[in-house]
């Protein structure tokens, strides 16, 4: 589904590639998305000028660099190289958007069960593009998340593959307790 | 099973933006080296999140002016009204357009003053030019009363008093 979503949205990307140029393009997400979701906020009378679409689609663009720039300091600061979801959870608590971080775990929560559930296709799918340190990396990210939500995983072990392995981190979290792992936890888990 | 999910969990995890796009914004970032798949994800529901938030209080503001489209005041005004966004964003947003006013050209007065004093020399030629004509037209009237009187000698006399005139008849 993800990767069909994303061919259509560049098939339509390309559609909109008539208006404007292949760079300038890359630096905003489609507005014909942006128009939907505006829409679907609004009362069902209200209209949206043109102009309006277009300010708001530089305003999610700046949105998306303002939280990704405030996890990537965090990164450098705890030497790490890649970035993972606690990152931008913390990233939005610190920058004020802390309203959006409940919502956000609940959706996490459920990506997960379908990552859970993709694994063996996900792997299968994505092997050749991605490099050894991509993998690990990716591997490393998802079981540091997966120790942040103790309860989701021992809700669902039975539905994960490889829940032994699950098992065992979800092991490690229950000694630290059910409050976010400090950066202490994190060092400790690297591979 | 994605549908299933959906309507077990009322929510859809189904995200709206293309993953390749919010990629590509993440890593306009020179210092963003490489993003999990879990921080991907949670980056395009927080701008899901962002842009219903936006959307909603631009439209609060047009409600409050009484308009049926939403147009830029109003998310300048929305912007505005929430702290952390105003923080980031009203430095991006386009200024407010200034209402162009016309200028108006400064037209010279060029206006060629001419000299009194000319005008005011002829008045006075005018002036004594007036008496001599009335002059002149005495004149005819003594060369009669010249021939008249040329028999007598008191000629002047005779001008300057008309009175004694019946005297010499007399």
């Amino acid at each position: 589904m993800a990767d069909s979503d994303n061919d259509s949205g560049g098939a339509h990307n390309g559609g909109k590639g008539s208006e404007m140029s292949p760079r300038e393009q890359d630096r905003f997400l489609p507005i014909a998305n942006v128009s939907r979701i505006m829409k679907k906020a609004l009362p069902a009378n209200a209209k949206i000028s043109k102009d309006a679409k277009e300010t708001v689609q530089e305003c999610v663009s700046e949105f998306i660099s303002f939280i990704t720039g405030e996890a990537s300091d965090k990164c450098q600061r705890e030497k790490r190289k890649t970035i993972n979801g606690d990152d931008l959870l913390w990233a939005m608590t610190t920058l004020g958007f802390e309203d959006y971080v409940e919502p956000l775990k609940g959706y996490l929560q459920r990506f997960r069960e379908m990552e859970g559930e993709k694994t063996v296709a996900a792997r299968d799918k994505d092997a050749p593009p991605l490099t050894n340190a991509t993998n690990s990396a990716y591997e490393s990210a998802n079981y540091a998340a997966a120790a942040a939500v103790p309860g989701g995983i021992m809700m669902h072990q039975g539905h994960v593959y490889g829940s032994a392995g699950f098992h065992q981190v979800a092991g490690g979290a229950i000694k630290g307790g059910p409050a976010y792992p400090g950066p202490g936890s994190n060092a400790g888990r690297p591979r | 099973m994605v549908m299933a999910d959906e309507e077990e969990n009322g929510v859809s995890i189904q995200l709206e933006f293309p993953k390749g796009r919010v990629k590509k914004i993440m890593a306009l970032d020179k210092d963003v080296k490489r993003v999990s798949s879990e921080a991907l994800f949670l980056v395009s529901r927080s701008t899901e999140l962002f842009l219903q938030f936006l959307a909603e209080k631009s439209a609060q503001v047009a409600i409050e002016k009484k308009r049926k489209t939403v147009n830029l005041e109003h998310i300048r005004v929305a912007v505005k009204r929430h702290q952390p966004t105003r923080d980031f964003l009203l430095d991006e947003l386009p200024p407010p357009s200034q209402a162009a006013k016309p200028d108006k050209p400064t037209q010279p007065a060029g206006r060629p003053k001419l000299d009194p004093a000319p005008r005011g020399t002829r008045c006075i030629d005018q002036f004594f030019r007036k008496p001599e004509p009335e002059n002149t037209a005495q004149a005819p009237g003594q060369p009669p009363e010249n021939p008249a009187q040329a028999q007598s000698p008191e000629n002047p006399d005779q001008d300057q008093a008309q009175s004694p005139v019946p005297v010499d008849e007399s």
